[in-house]
């Protein structure tokens, strides 16, 4: 990151920001392809679409008893949005007056997201992955051989038909048109969040204890990491999965992903500057530049490979439960507890005022 | 501050629905979630009542503490992320669900822990049917050992007498719980929210005798007789019959009814060929059991007095219960000193409760070791573990719970001007107070 070599003061680095306040605690702000659109959902209430400078475009549907999980279409304007109410929502532009309702068989939804290719949508349903077509809305497989609420799905980032759930007993790994399970990793706990590695090598978990599992589907060796402070909330990959950061308590640890064993014996890269939970992460596309934000109510900037000390980028009196930098420009979002969404222009030597991406 | 968590257990048909309802629309001015553990998953509807299935969690070490409920973390880890937060959470869990896992979700996963704390937990329990269950449900056992609160519900389908020998056998099970006697779960609903956890202070106040060992007998005292013949007198029955000891002792002090207990005890341990002594029959003052045989109406025993003397008397009852009275010399007599007794008769073989206190400080490290190694070698058998403790150098009380390996402390109240002490119970199955009451002991600074 230019300009970016030693702890300065706070807001030295995010300039220009603007704020929406939510209807209610914000789960989570994603941006859509190329960043023109940021979405960001509340636990309940109205998700909101904000241009690239974070000004609000359009409030959607609230999903009746809660929202649960978005997702944009990987290459097209389109959001999805699953909540309590076991109904799926695609939303497209303009936002607020073009949304497919889908009713999905009653279950506790936990998780919404595009395959690769955008053709197909798999949704989680209490104990089921239910795989739809994006364009009819039809169920096109149910996957319910799983041994609880089914808490998180991802796609095979390299394949269009793969993807990997988690419940009690670990994760499975599910390819379309097979009925039994093409990897099931039992480790004989249960397994909350799962991430499948940009280059399609790794599937990692996060677990109910103080660990995280990695497996190379290569391989299909399982890899057990623990020790961790706490419960791992979070991860965010470098690159194309050369490196895994997981997050939890309040150090971050930065795992080496190459070679043959990965991080088997490996030693990772401890980041402290935390004072309470991590609870988001996001490295800058295609550079070592990682942004956390956590429960201490820090926005803070790495350079892990570096080794220097974090910047702080912003502080909020309430969690900050989402980070995600913007894939087309040097701006950052992040939410809160108390609903807010924040958008700010990261001051560097290549970022200026015009580079943003256009909603129109 | 934390959101608290009332956690409601009970047999099938014990009444928890009905409780359930009457907290959902009682005016108490709180807003309550209610998680229900039903067969069949839908989301949360806007009724604020959220209907899951129970998943257990095992860990991959086999501990049973380590088992803890996903559902639960999933529902209340939802719940947490509203603004517009609920004043209160109520957990209703299913017949046979054990207990265990539900507590232990609030000791194990560190966001629970973090935001959310346990209140009570509350058992209903069908005075009718509980009787059926008790001697062969390990999970009947677990949720009366289990329980802060129990409620004891259908108490108008149980006769008096027969709720008081149910009640009694819920105490000696689990002697830190409140017991309320309800019919159709009719209880002022703040008795079930505002539990609040484990007081000492309280416990002691509801049960002078908490802390105290158990005993066969309710109460002991001594008579100053002359020599001659005495009568023992009675005009009620609570019970058919009633075991009864006399003993001679040397004086009448305290020592001397702390004497004539111990020997009391050992009388009261024969439980075979104890002679029936009906109303009008002649007693001894031998030290040896007798069973009285009850009757209605008035009831006159004799017994001889060799020479003028103390004599002790230890009984099943407290003698108002019978109306009973010791004459001699032409007149009643009055006993002093006397004593009442925490009884142990409807004692549970396996499930119990030892409470253990001591005056002073204890050192702080060696009640830590202690603890620990306790619970880990001893925490499946121990269901639950509370106690405050005065620790050394401490200004302030150290409150400590436990459920079965799991232990968790902090600072309690400033002790102040008051008496420094600790004070300490555990809950479950095959508890040794001797061992326990030695190890603790150990611990004293």
């Amino acid at each position: 990151m230019p300009g970016l070599t030693e702890k300065p003061a706070a807001e030295s680095y995010l300039g220009a920001t603007k704020h929406h306040v939510l209807d209610d605690y914000a789960l989570d702000a994603r941006w859509s392809h190329g960043g023109v659109y940021l979405a960001a959902l509340p636990s309940a209430g109205r998700p909101v679409v904000l241009d690239a400078t974070g000004t609000p475009l359009a409030e959607l549907t609230a999903h009746r008893g809660g929202n649960a999980s978005l997702a944009w279409h990987p290459a097209e304007p389109v959001l999805a949005t699953v909540g309590q109410d076991s109904v799926l929502r695609l939303h497209s532009a303009p936002f607020g007056r073009s949304t497919r309702e889908i009713a999905l068989p009653r279950g506790w939804c936990e998780r919404v997201a595009w395959s690769p290719d955008g053709n197909r949508l798999a949704v989680t349903s209490g104990r089921r992955v239910l795989v739809l077509d994006a364009d009819s809305g039809e169920v096109a497989a149910t996957f319910d051989d799983h041994r609880s609420t089914v808490t998180d799905v991802a796609w095979n980032p390299t394949r269009d038909d793969q993807f990997a759930a988690v419940c009690d007993g670990g994760a499975k790994i599910w390819r379309l048109g097979k009925k039994s399970p093409s990897g099931h990793f039992d480790w004989g706990g249960a397994s909350l969040l799962v991430t499948w590695s940009p280059d399609g090598r790794w599937v990692v978990t996060g677990d109910q204890t103080a660990s995280v599992h990695l497996y190379d589907t290569t391989r299909k060796t399982p890899l057990h990491i623990q020790g961790f402070e706490s419960k791992v909330k979070c991860f965010a990959w470098a690159d194309r999965g050369d490196r895994l950061a997981t997050g939890g308590g309040s150090v971050i640890t930065l795992w080496p992903c190459t070679g043959r064993k990965g991080p088997d014996g490996a030693t990772p890269i401890q980041l402290a500057g935390h004072l309470g939970a991590v609870l988001s992460m996001d490295f800058f596309p295609g550079r070592p530049v990682l942004a956390s934000g956590g429960a201490d109510g820090l926005v803070l900037v790495w350079l892990p490979l570096q080794h220097s000390g974090p910047a702080l980028l912003a502080k909020s009196e309430a969690e900050i439960t989402s980070i995600r930098w913007n894939p087309g420009a040097f701006l950052l979002a992040y939410t809160t507890s108390a609903g807010e969404v924040t958008v700010g222009a990261l001051r560097t030597k290549e970022s200026t005022s015009d580079s943003l991406p256009n909603a129109n | 501050m934390k959101t608290p968590v009332t956690i409601l257990t009970g047999f099938l048909g014990a009444g928890k629905t009905t409780l359930m309802n009457r907290v959902l629309t009682g005016q108490h001015g709180q807003r309550i979630a209610v998680i229900e553990n039903e067969f069949g998953e839908v989301g949360i509807d806007h009724e604020l009542v959220i209907n899951a299935e129970e998943e257990i969690f095992e860990m991959n070490n086999g501990c049973i503490c380590c088992t803890v409920r996903g559902d639960l973390i999933r529902i209340l880890g939802n719940l947490m992320k509203r603004r517009d937060r609920f004043d209160h959470i109520l957990i209703e869990t299913t017949g046979l669900a054990d207990p265990g896992p539900v507590v232990q979700t609030f000791f194990v996963d560190d966001d629970m822990k973090e935001k959310l704390s346990v209140n009570a937990v509350v058992t209903l329990v069908d005075a009718r049917h509980i009787l059926e269950h008790l001697d062969d449900s390990d999970e009947a056992k677990e949720q009366i050992a289990f329980a802060d609160l129990v409620l004891l519900n259908k108490c108008d389908l149980v006769a008096p007498a027969d709720l008081d020998r149910l009640e009694a056998r819920i105490k000696a099970m689990n002697r830190v719980a409140r017991v309320h006697r309800t019919t159709n779960a009719d209880i002022e609903i703040t008795k079930v929210l505002d539990v609040g956890g484990f007081n000492l202070d309280h416990a002691l106040a509801q049960d002078p005798q908490f802390l105290e060992p158990e005993y066969p007998f309710e109460w002991g005292g001594i008579f100053h007789l002359p020599a001659g013949t005495a009568e023992i007198t009675a005009n009620a029955n609570p019970d058919p019959s009633m075991r009864l000891v006399i003993i001679p002792v040397a004086g009448d002090g305290e020592e001397a009814l702390a004497a004539a207990r111990e020997a009391a005890v050992r009388a009261f341990s024969e439980r075979e060929d104890v002679p029936s002594a009906p109303s009008g029959s002649a007693l001894a003052g031998d030290g040896k059991l007798r069973e009285l045989i009850l009757q209605d109406g008035p009831m006159c025993w004799t017994f001889d007095v060799p020479r003028e003397g103390h004599y002790a008397l230890f009984t099943e009852h407290y003698p108002e219960e019978l109306e009973m009275q010791v004459m001699a010399g032409g007149g009643p007599v009055a006993a002093s000193p006397a004593a009442a007794y925490k009884p142990d008769h409807e004692h549970d073989e396996t499930v119990s409760s030892v409470g253990i206190e001591a005056d002073g400080d204890c050192d702080g490290e060696k009640l830590s070791r202690w603890l620990g190694r306790l619970l880990r070698e001893k925490g499946t058998d121990i269901f639950r573990m509370k106690g405050v403790f005065s620790v050394r150098g401490q200004d302030k009380r150290i409150v400590f719970q436990g459920v079965h390996m799991l232990l968790d402390s902090k600072p309690g109240e400033p002790w102040g001007d008051r008496p420094r002490r600790s004070a300490l119970v555990f809950i479950g199955r095959n508890l040794d107070r001797e061992e326990l009451t030695r190890e603790f002991r150990a611990c004293l600074a």
